[in-house]
């Protein structure tokens, strides 16, 4: 009964078309790109900010807890509906509503793929620096809410440090504003602590982020290596030389079978790393450093360094790379994707310990990582379907997260907490820094609707009963 | 001195060590907070230290103001109560510079100077250049978020802050973030303390990132005879494909301050000041660049180079400090959109010749800030200057507010206070962040009454 209630009051916000709630497509919606299901009570097409305000009004009447959603790309579960509920579809919010190339700024509905975004600024001469691999596919509500990176954030930073604004429904459904066109607002950032929240803060509901000139010139290169620790030795010493390349990529001997199966881009299948690496800027001294990096590259061991003679030749590289999570997918039914991060020299070290991991546990664990920022994606492989291989994969991951921390790293680079990571938390988290976080939580969500049950641990005393 | 605080006075003198411990306004004095001298300073050795003098505050309902280099301590509204200021100085280590992974981590009282010189050894440096760069703090830094010129290119604190521990009102001890340069672990509660003023609880120890020094430097100035040649100039450069460091629109006042660094220019003169950093290459071809532009714009150029270049951006970045001390002399930092910078600029300096005030502006042309400096004219009688300079104000806030910015006074006697609070009215999140504040300090004794909308 308080069910068919709670249906009637979402339809009467948005009308019954934009209702879904039978078993078919619920369970459409129980998923993401991480591992775990769990069905919602109903999903919601929204298409304006009013609209999300008067659904999580109903939600917050009716005590539902609610999940926006956006391309569903998290990889760690955040979009999954963990306590049912109402899962408020964003993707019919994707309009570009603003480029104001005088003030440097675009505003953005959240339902908006990050690679249409740069497709719509490129011809103006402009872009949006943030740029996950999945940028296809992932929205930028969804970069918003994971705090996303990508292979350009060495140089450029992550999503927090391109958006300076944005309009959010509080889970309370009253619509409040952050930041905005002029910079330095008032008081508390509550841009900053909402970028990276997760869903579990409200709905943003309208982005306004930085663009920025596109680069007037860009070089790309493959370095091709027989040995992955000379491979992420390179990195170091290209940092050491003075120089920040716009990306510094690396793939594993398993990721470029894969890859190359898929997309064939030309990358030799025997070699055990290749690291792509780009540096971008004014033209007058990109020809420098790009034969300055080729010859660090040489001098730590490469055994070959191509230089991208055209976009063509760049683009096939990428393509490769971006390509590279859904290639590995032609080798296992499933994967784990951790998102451990460490101290850029201590790359070589956690490298060699993924491998005993892997070798430990019985499973395989190709490597795929943005080594400028010390980010790895070590892919733990298996079948669902075989119950006792999950569980090792699952241990497997937690062990990498350990050595991450131990490195003096942490257990998420940009993927977030979600589902999959609350039980590691206590690796770099102290209670009393928990605590901290949930006062932020209950300032924003005092009733636990917005994304419940996710990134926090149980609290100790309760998680020790046996 | 109440008897609380008289035995908050010994608490404190038993935790940190009786010479730590200042009280009774002859030595307190120099740590007026808006007029206000606290009862007590208390000078803690080590960040176990602080979250132990903080716990015993809060249990003696003690409030506290936390003071790193005191830059920033004419910013916000006069305080509600000051009872203990809390004295950052003695925490000034080093306590992790790990140069190839590009960091490093340090006490909250770290002098920024000491920092930028430490690090200057490894050819690293860390890109936030606010003004008085000798004494502000590390810590005062990040919860103040100051900034200056080179924000341009690089940004502000919340750009370059990888992590930091935090004593909270209660006085437990938190970390928030970590060392790596992502970090999606949970909240991002580096930002929740980025400017906060102190009013949420005391940064005890900050970890920022850092760049390798630039191979050559160097800086253009065009002399133009009036704004729209100087404020056309910098549109040209924001939408062309150079990267200057800085970008900075001097008016006259400001260029007859800077004079002893810049040189002389004729009377009336406007300027745009531009930083370029890089390779020589690069270097070399955006100073050809602009001195192309600026030529084109009927200016003048001047030429800046190596160590000259870094002699005035030191002089451009503490221009105000140059100022003449003025009792009744108010500064102020302007928000607005990029492009309404040279706008607010013009709108400063009519303002004030509108209300016989002298004005010194100077604005970073392509971030949206502008500062602004208001004098009465010599033997204005004090209400008079008061009043005039609130109309000022009033009127400038209200027309950046048109445009969604904001004016926030950085320094003005507690009588001009009284009349204009120093951030201006809260807009649609200000529940939010009083609920923020509630969380982290039910009792209000982090900095009471001195944030946006009295907290």
């Amino acid at each position: 009964m308080a069910q068919n209630l709670l249906i009637e009051g979402l339809r009467q916000v948005v009308g019954e078309a934009n209702v879904l709630d039978s078993p078919v497509h619920l369970q459409l919606y129980q998923y993401d790109a991480y591992l775990e299901e769990r069905r919602p009570d109903a999903v919601v097409f929204v298409h304006s900010t009013e609209e999300v305000a008067g659904i999580v009004r109903v939600c917050n009447q009716h005590g539902a807890p609610f999940v926006p959603r956006g391309g569903g790309t998290n990889l760690s579960g955040g979009t999954i509906p963990f306590r049912g509920g109402v899962v408020i579809e964003m993707i019919r919010m994707n309009r570009l509503l603003e480029v104001d190339t005088a003030n440097l700024r675009a505003r953005v509905q959240p339902g908006m793929f990050n690679l249409e975004l740069g497709n719509a600024l490129a011809p103006l001469g402009f872009q949006y620096l943030p740029d996950p691999a999945s940028q296809k596919a992932a929205t930028l509500g969804g970069n918003v809410a994971e705090n996303s990176g990508g292979p350009h954030c060495f140089k450029y930073g992550v999503t927090t440090n391109h958006v300076v604004g944005m309009t959010v429904v509080m889970p309370d459904g009253e619509i409040a504003e952050f930041g905005g066109l002029a910079p330095d607002t008032t008081g508390y950032d509550l841009t900053g602590v909402f970028v990276g929240s997760e869903g579990t803060f409200g709905v943003c509901t309208e982005v306004v982020v930085r663009i920025v000139r596109l680069a007037e010139g860009v070089k790309t290169m493959l370095a091709i290596y027989d040995s992955i620790e000379r491979g992420s030795e390179t990195v170091s010493a290209i940092v050491a030389a003075g120089m920040i390349p716009a990306t510094l990529e690396m793939m594993d001997q398993l990721v470029i079978q894969a890859v190359e199966q898929s997309i064939h881009c030309g990358l030799p299948l025997d070699c055990a790393t290749v690291l792509i690496i780009e540096v971008d800027g004014l033209k007058d001294d990109l020809e420098a450093q790009t034969e300055a990096i080729v010859r660090l590259c040489k001098e730590h061991g490469a055994r070959e360094v191509r230089v991208a003679k055209d976009d063509a030749e760049r683009a096939l590289l990428w393509a490769g790379r971006r390509g590279a999570f859904g290639a590995v997918a032609r080798l296992t039914p499933s994967y784990l994707v951790c998102d451990g991060t460490v101290p850029r020299t201590a790359l070589p070290a956690v490298l060699k310990k993924v491998a005993e991991v892997g070798e430990k546990y019985d499973l395989k664990i190709p490597n795929v990582f943005h080594a400028g920022d010390g980010n790895l994606h070590p892919l733990i492989l298996f079948d669902w379907r075989n119950a006792e291989q999950k569980a090792r994969v699952m241990k497997a991951g937690m062990e990498i997260l350990a050595l991450c921390v131990e490195l003096g790293g942490t257990i998420s680079g940009e993927h977030g907490v979600g589902l999959e990571k609350m039980d590691s938390m206590r690796l770099v988290l102290s209670e009393a820094d928990i605590r901290s976080q949930l006062r932020v939580k209950r300032a924003f969500d005092p009733k636990d609707l917005a994304n419940p049950g996710k990134i926090f641990p149980a609290p100790q005393e309760v998680a020790c009963v046996p | 001195m109440s008897h609380d605080l008289a035995s908050l006075r010994r608490q404190l003198e038993d935790l940190v060590g009786n010479s730590h411990v200042d009280a009774g306004p002859e030595t307190t004095a120099a740590f007026a907070v808006d007029g206000m001298i606290p009862a007590l300073t208390v000078r803690p050795g080590t960040q176990d230290e602080v979250a132990a003098v903080v716990a015993a505050c809060a249990a003696s309902g003690a409030a506290l103001v936390p003071w790193g280099g005191g830059t920033a301590m004419g910013m916000g509204n006069c305080p509600v109560r000051v009872d203990v200021v809390v004295h950052l100085d003695r925490l000034n280590r080093v306590v992790e510079f790990d140069p190839d992974n590009l960091c490093v981590t340090v006490e909250a009282g770290m002098p920024l100077a000491r920092l930028q010189e430490m690090i200057a050894e490894k050819k690293l440096l860390l890109p936030l250049d606010p003004p008085d760069g000798a004494r502000v703090t590390v810590g005062g830094l990040v919860a103040a978020n100051l900034s200056g010129p080179r924000r341009l290119l690089h940004g502000t604190a919340r750009d370059w802050v990888l992590g930091i521990r935090v004593v909270l009102p209660d006085g437990e001890r938190i970390r928030c973030g970590g060392r790596v340069i992502k970090n999606v672990s949970g909240y991002d509660m580096n930002k929740l303390f980025i400017r906060s003023f102190g009013t949420l609880g005391i940064i005890t120890e900050v970890t920022v990132k850092l760049l390798p020094m630039p191979a050559a430097q160097a800086s253009v100035l065009g002399l133009f005879p009036d704004l729209s040649g100087a404020a056309a100039t910098a549109e040209k450069v924001l939408a062309s494909f150079l990267l200057p460091e800085a970008l900075e629109l001097l008016d006259p006042c400001a260029l007859d301050i800077l004079a002893p660094a810049l040189g002389r220019s004729a009377p009336g003169n406007f300027a745009l000041a531009a930083g370029f950093t890089g390779s020589r290459e690069t270097v070399e071809r955006q100073v050809r660049d602009l001195e192309t532009l600026i030529s084109e714009r009927g200016g003048t150029v001047r030429l800046f180079r190596e160590v000259d270049s870094v002699r005035i951006w030191d002089a451009v970045t503490n221009a105000f400090g140059a100022l003449p001390q003025d009792p009744l002399r108010v500064l102020c930092m302007v928000a607005v959109p990029i492009a309404r910078t040279a706008g607010m600029m013009a709108s400063a300096r009519a303002g004030a010749t509108g209300s016989g005030l002298t004005a010194a502006t100077l604005a970073h042309a392509g971030s949206g800030i502008l500062w602004a400096a208001f004098f009465p004219a010599a033997g204005l009688p004090e209400d008079e200057a008061v009043s005039r300079m609130v109309t000022t104000l009033l009127a400038l806030r209200e027309e950046a507010a048109t445009v969604g910015g904001s004016l926030v006074i950085q320094e003005a006697s507690p009588r001009l206070k009284e009349r204009v609070d120093a951030w201006g009215k809260p807009g649609s999140s200000f529940a939010i962040m009083r609920r923020i504040k509630t969380e982290f300090d039910p009792q209000g004794l982090c900095s009471p009454g001195r944030f946006l909308g009295g907290i």
